[in-house]
């Protein structure tokens, strides 16, 4: 059986008092499509900053393709691309920049770093501004880039952090087709989301989280039966809200 | 050894002060222009002290070159890490697989190359007004090198102690400039009362100055072994706490 493309053990982070992931265990396994859903406050951007590095966690441990995310950090961190809620750019480089950057810090020398970026702008339909200042970009354009910085360096696990919130219908359903596409390819894909319908159009996997805590794991249809998921993931929420 | 991941850094580090270079590169030269013609041409030769045998304006070229050293090092290094964590793209490098060491080397290089080019300049600017020649230039490699490693990293630590722009600027007005000023830019320590003068010999950037000083005009105010070894001094340890902090994740991982 092949090592999962991540799995989490007895993971615990705790901001202060408050315990935002309580003893969490999970398994991504290779080449799936893992929806990762939950309400606001849930742990699903806490855990996904434990996976990939962006935060410390007090007890558990976390392993990336087989490599610890504390101890083989660098080895974890070449396997992830990850694509945040907000667009963190750096404002001193141009739109090319940003992606042939992004490169060079995973150790990709620059020729190469610039053909795979052009590429990746090629494929989102950004060339023609590769030269300009991102935050020139309209908020669209802003989300494809960051797609483009996440996948630079061509990583096994794509990791997306409501990769389509406040995009319009049409980048909407080009994101789904490109997801669908590399996700075919064999890349791994965790995408938390609000959208139901994205989740259930998209994803093998569904995990629900609920106050640090997995209320359900399983695949996608099995979940939702013959509701759909939004309604079954309301009924799972709600019921989790009433225990005391 | 140098990796691709530590010079793409690097690189990034010194394009941002060139894409801003009035701001960072052109204001210390005129600062450095007016200084030495109000205090050195003007000011300075009504002053009679002994100074080694240099005239004031001789004396006064290696402090404003330690002084733009330390701010364009310090002010580099500050900036740089602390507006990534403000615009929160440090998160480009800590997804990235570089080394926590490769992380500190990259800002470290690109504070270092600043303060250089700028204490460069100075230097050339000076020659305008008195030729000093350089009397050790080892020592002054040696100096220059150690003094902006020194100030990076106080910068980068500064960076990652701020969580806002009025602390950031704190650490410059408060302690950095007193303490470059009361090293002995502008004053040999000979200038100073008695009673005061164990404030100097408390200061490091009074060490460095003075280093820094023999080797461009060979008289300094203390032995240039000692100077040379709070500047070695300072400069390890200063990086093996930034290091340690950025591998701990102090302020950068939630």
């Amino acid at each position: 059986m092949s090592v999962p493309a991540i799995a989490v053990r007895g993971l615990v982070k705790d901001y202060g008092s408050f315990r935002a992931v309580e003893n969490l265990d999970l398994d991504v396994e290779r080449g799936d499509f893992l929806a990762f859903l939950g309400p606001n406050g849930a742990g699903k951007t806490t855990t996904i900053h434990c996976v990939t590095g962006l935060c410390r966690y007090a007890s558990g441990s976390i392993r990336v393709m087989g490599h610890d995310v504390t101890t083989d950090y660098r080895s974890a961190r070449r396997r992830i691309g990850l694509c945040p809620q907000e667009f963190n750019f750096d404002p001193f480089l141009s739109i090319e920049g940003i992606l042939v950057y992004q490169a060079g810090y995973f150790g990709i020398g620059r020729a190469d770093a610039t053909v795979r970026a052009r590429r990746l702008l090629d494929r989102f339909r950004l060339s023609d501004k590769k030269d300009q200042d991102f935050r020139k970009l309209s908020g669209g354009m802003k989300r494809r880039l960051l797609l483009c910085r996440a996948l630079v360096h061509d990583p096994d696990i794509l990791i997306l952090d409501e990769p389509t919130a406040g995009a319009d219908i049409e980048l909407k359903y080009q994101i789904w087709d490109f997801l669908r596409e590399i996700n075919s390819a064999g890349k791994t894909i965790f995408l938390t989301t609000h959208y139901m319908e994205e989740a259930e159009r998209l994803s093998r996997t569904v995990v629900v989280l609920h106050r640090g805590r997995i209320l359900h794991r399983g695949s996608t249809p099995d979940f939702h039966g013959d509701k759909d998921l939004e309604t079954r993931y309301l009924e799972l929420v709600r019921e989790a809200e009433a225990e005391p | 050894m140098i990796t691709v991941g530590l010079r793409t850094l690097a690189r990034r580090e010194i394009v941002r002060y060139f894409v801003v270079f009035s701001q960072t590169l052109l204001p210390p030269l005129v600062s450095s222009t007016l200084f030495l013609f109000v205090f050195g041409c003007s000011i300075g030769s009504r002053i009679e002290v002994d100074l080694g045998g240099n005239s004031y304006l001789e004396f006064l070229v290696p402090g404003l070159v330690m002084m733009h050293l330390i701010e364009s090092s310090y002010a580099n290094a500050s900036s740089s890490l602390f507006i990534s964590r403000w615009h929160n793209h440090i998160q480009e490098l800590l997804l990235s697989p570089l080394s926590y060491a490769e992380m500190v080397c990259g800002y470290l290089a690109g504070a270092v190359s600043r303060g250089l080019i700028v204490g460069t300049g100075v230097y050339l600017i000076s020659m305008l007004f008195v030729r000093t020649g350089v009397a050790h230039p080892m020592w002054v490699l040696y100096f220059a090198l150690t003094v902006t490693v020194i100030f990076a990293s106080a910068g980068l630590l500064t960076a990652l102690w701020a969580d806002g722009f009025e602390k950031l600027s704190f650490w410059g007005t408060f302690v950095l400039s007193p303490l470059i000023y009361f090293g002995g830019v502008f004053h040999s320590v000979s200038m100073v009362p008695d009673a005061l003068r164990p404030l100097s010999y408390a200061n490091p950037v009074f060490y460095l100055i003075s280093g820094l000083r023999y080797g461009l005009i060979g008289g300094s105010d203390v032995p240039v072994g000692i100077s040379a070894g709070v500047a070695g001094g300072l400069a390890v340890v200063l990086v093996g706490i930034v290091t340690s902090l950025f591998r701990a994740g102090w302020r950068i991982r939630s």
